[in-house]
């Protein structure tokens, strides 16, 4: 069982995220929106249920890859190489979308959450540095 | 079909047509099937388990007579053999036979239930391990679910339904403006520095070769004129730091 409520872990992340950068979104089952000034104001999404904590953050729209098949696969190498998060695709607002997400066990600590935010943040930035050459901006 | 192999079709059929929400909905849907089927495997495999544990008991209670019968027959031929009534010891010795047939029967049918009752609980532990991974897969799917549905508020939010997802090359996009923002304030900074402070007078001494550290053709000529070529050239003394920082291989002597 978890042992956080989102309420608790919306508290705490403002603690240490500073209360203007951490909100709760409005949605049914609750979930938390984390921005970061720091990664140019990268938004980490945090979900709670019983048995893990997903948190995740959108890498890049699958409309902005240009050649999909060399960026999936520069993913697939990427991923076993990504400390604590892993690089996937799904769907945001009707739109396919590459994410960095990671998935931790529900009793994991404030500290162990807070540095899954921060690496999944600088993982993103750096992942679509890296990647830029497979995208339609490059 | 396996699990997976389910919910990828899922995602081959419906994804682009119908939106993520069917896809984690059906999803769910073949979820919930498989924690049901696994479920009742469980049961019918736990009924089963009852069943043949209790027909191995059954058959080894019946044994147990047989063993009884067999140790009460050999006391009777025993007996009979020692009053020398052969006849009587050869009947008895006759369902003796019997009896240790049908207990040869018992220790192999014993031992196929304990075949039996081995792999029966093999099977249930491989189920209770499926269903575990089934509900954690549908807590993930579950918490997936919770994080897009965050996701899309937030980015309809920020450019209403169905419109462009703020992401990590947004950011680092708006890093690398600030980086470049950053360095021309700096530079800024500095001009002004240089225009408005001691930097701007120093600049002037400096080109009028009348900073002590300052270095100008009249300075280099004067140079010349107090001292001999040769010796300058060869064991140059009190070089400025900031040529003998780009010159590495001069030699410096105070």
């Amino acid at each position: 069982m978890s042992r956080w409520t989102t309420q608790e872990l919306l508290t705490r992340l403002a603690a240490s995220f500073g209360a203007e950068n951490v909100e709760e979104v409005p949605t049914a089952d609750g979930a938390i929106q984390v921005t970061l000034p720091e990664s140019g104001d990268l938004g980490v999404t945090i979900a709670l249920t019983d048995r893990e904590i997903f948190v995740s953050t959108p890498l890049v729209e699958a409309a902005q890859v240009s050649d999909a098949a060399g960026f999936n696969e520069a993913c697939l190498r990427l991923n076993p190489v990504n400390p604590l998060s892993n690089l996937g695709l799904t769907t945001i607002n009707e739109r396919d979308v590459y994410i960095v997400f990671g998935e931790m066990a529900p009793d994991s600590t404030a500290e162990q959450i807070e540095l899954e935010i921060r690496t999944l943040a600088d993982n993103a930035i750096d992942a679509v540095e890296a990647l830029k050459s497979f995208l339609v901006t490059a | 079909m396996s699990l997976l192999q389910k919910i990828l079709t899922l995602f081959r059929g419906t994804a682009h047509e119908a939106g993520q929400a069917v896809v984690d909905a059906n999803a769910l849907k073949i979820l919930d099937q498989e924690i049901r089927d696994a479920g009742n495997e469980l049961i019918r495999s736990k009924e089963e388990l009852t069943k043949v544990m209790a027909q191995r008991q059954l058959q080894a209670n019946r044994s147990k007579d047989r063993f009884a019968k067999k140790a009460e027959y050999e006391t009777y031929i025993a007996g009979a053999l020692r009053k020398g009534d052969e006849a009587l010891a050869r009947e008895v010795a006759e369902r003796l036979a019997t009896v240790e047939t049908d207990l040869k029967n018992d220790e192999q049918a014993i031992a196929s239930y304990d075949a039996s009752i081995t792999q029966l609980k093999t099977a249930i532990t491989a189920t209770e391990r499926k269903l575990a991974r089934v509900k954690q897969q549908v807590d993930t799917v579950k918490a997936t679910e919770a994080v897009q549905r965050a996701q899309t508020a937030v980015a309809a939010r920020h450019s209403g339904a169905t419109g462009k997802v703020t992401t990590a090359l947004d950011s680092l996009e708006r890093i690398q403006t600030r980086q470049a923002e950053r360095g021309a304030r700096l530079q800024a900074a500095a001009q002004l520095e240089a225009e408005s402070g001691d930097g701007d007078l120093n600049a002037k001494l400096a080109n009028a070769g009348l900073l002590p550290e300052s270095t100008s053709v009249d300075n280099i000529l004067e140079r010349f004129r107090e001292k001999p070529v040769q010796q300058l050239s060869h064991e140059p003394l009190s070089l400025p730091a900031v040529e003998v920082k780009d010159a590495e291989h001069v030699e410096r002597k105070n």
